[in-house]
């Protein structure tokens, strides 16, 4: 123990530690230097043995090159019709409107590369109604067509005094350019930001042509993939298990199209589809739509 | 990515939905009797908060509905979540055709407004269901529809003790762990304090 106190002092100090050891070093106290000794070599918030020695640091090793995904053999899988049924159940009571199906489909892809990132429209729309918000000057042309394309909430002021009311009633928010300004004025970062509708270039939610980007949104979703998981809502939970399929086999379809359209060298593969709800947990599909046990068909659907 | 193991762990506790207080089939259209009518929907109201009795019916949501809703998936069920914690907690039972008489000696007088209209064919009876224990509730709502309770095969009654048993090890597991982070932790502590005091005759 002594000998690496004396490595890691100064000679002067360590003639000065060693006239004064023995005060320091009572009884109770033995055991923990006897840990610290122990410690100094794996340390890493170690001052003095960073100080001491440029040992040639261990570079965090490079993973495997692919996401690890996990050999599925041992996974409890589901038709369709049951996944419901349980996430049915887990829902129940919930604001039919609020809750949704979402499914997480996992790929078999690279830690780097290209990522799939689209847009789909579904068979059955997901949205109940989205209620969009476009923040532009009153009586300018962007705000005609804005409401033609199915704006809610459509002006400057007026939207920036319901907002600060907490009066948020709607889910996307845009803004033109001409109101940008204003907008960042009047302070809504603060009530919109943690909700995620603080319009923002970076996002794509500041844009000249207001109206295109409207219809855009109350179409389709947009989608894309992190950590080797696309994760998107894929139906109301009042959907009959043949419109969540039909949902379902189109979202699957596109995404297949994705990985395929990307380049040639990167091969990117569905490995497990997961549906889940809002509320609910999660069940791994087995591409089943239904087995015998499974209710009719009537009964899984509505709220 | 979540371990496998874990995830398949986790789910297993699906088998809550399945099993326990609640899980019952009502009667429907082909074994709808005289005495007991087909249920066709649930209604339950009650307040945000616990206090004055609300906390029954919000178990009873909690606990009783989900397996109810597995067992019975036709049957439609809607909670309604007031503010007015003074105001009524109230299960609506919806009977096709005519009530049950069992439902008739237990209907309440209160009204419950966030119910929704029951069609022409359909009658209600409503249950107070303020001050009391969910599974009292869940007595009423069985006495009062006939329903059957499902009783847990074999298989599934062993892995309820299987997961108690887990449930049960975890938390011994849980303390063991905490002790020795924390052991870890008064150690580096006393390390800090130590090297505090090198530093100080350093200085010396």
């Amino acid at each position: 123990m002594s000998s690496s106190y004396n490595q890691l002092l100064p000679t002067a100090a360590r003639s000065l530690l060693s006239s004064c050891r023995s005060p320091i070093r009572t009884a109770p106290m033995a055991p923990v230097f006897l840990g610290f000794h122990q410690q100094v070599r794996g340390a890493k918030n170690n001052p003095q043995a960073k100080g001491k020695k440029d040992l040639p640091v261990k570079k965090g090793r490079k993973g495997p090159k692919e996401f690890r995904q996990k050999n599925l053999k041992d996974v409890e899988q589901f038709a369709l019709c049951d996944a419901m049924r349980y996430i049915r159940a887990a829902e129940v009571g919930r604001e039919p409107a609020l809750s949704k199906y979402e499914i997480h489909v996992r790929l078999r892809t690279m830690r780097d590369g290209p990522v799939i990132r689209n847009m789909l429209r579904f068979p059955h729309s997901v949205q109940t109604e989205s209620r969009i918000c476009v923040i532009c000057p009153p009586g300018s042309r962007h705000e005609k067509e804005a409401r033609a394309a199915g704006a809610v909430l459509v002006g400057e002021k007026d939207v920036f005094e319901a907002v600060k009311n907490g009066k948020i009633e709607f889910d996307r928010c845009i803004a033109h350019p001409d109101s940008l300004d204003a907008l960042n004025k009047a302070g809504l970062g603060r009530i919109l930001g943690p909700r995620g509708l603080m319009p923002s270039a970076k996002h794509g939610t500041v844009v000249e042509d207001v109206a295109a980007r409207v219809e855009m949104l109350r179409g389709g979703t947009v989608y894309r993939e992190r950590d080797a998981v696309i994760r998107l809502p894929i139906g109301q939970l009042g959907f009959s298990p043949e419109q969540l399929r039909d949902n379902l086999r189109a979202t699957i379809d596109q995404i297949k199209k994705d990985a395929a359209a990307l380049n040639d060298r990167i091969n990117k593969e569905i490995y497990e589809v997961v549906l889940s709800s809002t509320h609910g947990p999660g069940f791994s599909l087995n591409g089943e739509f239904k087995t015998d046990s499974s209710p009719d068909s009537l009964s899984l659907s509505g709220a | 990515m979540v371990n496998l193991f874990k995830r398949m762990r986790k789910l297993q506790t699906i088998l809550n939905i399945r099993v326990g207080t609640g899980a019952a089939i009502f009667p429907s259209a082909p074994s709808a009797t005289k005495d007991f009518p087909a249920i066709t929907r649930l209604h339950l109201t009650y307040a945000r908060k616990i206090y004055h009795g609300h906390q029954g019916a919000r178990h009873f949501w909690r606990n009783c509905l989900p397996r109810l809703k597995y067992h019975n998936p036709a049957v439609q069920v809607t909670v309604k979540q007031t503010d007015d914690q003074e105001g009524p907690a109230a299960l609506t039972i919806y009977f096709a055709e005519q009530a049950s008489k069992a439902a008739g000696l237990n209907a309440a007088t209160i009204t419950d407004k966030h119910a929704p209209a029951p069609t022409d064919t359909e009658k209600t009876t409503t249950v107070d269901v303020k001050n009391i224990d969910y599974k009292e509730i869940w007595n009423k709502v069985m006495m009062m529809t006939g329903a059957q309770e499902v009783t847990p095969t074999t298989e599934e009654e062993a892995q309820l003790k299987k997961l108690e048993q887990m449930k049960q090890r975890a938390e011994q597991d849980r303390a063991r762990v905490q002790g020795i982070r924390q052991a870890k932790k008064d150690q580096e502590r006393m390390l800090q304090e130590a090297r505090g005091e090198v530093e100080k005759l350093k200085e010396l």
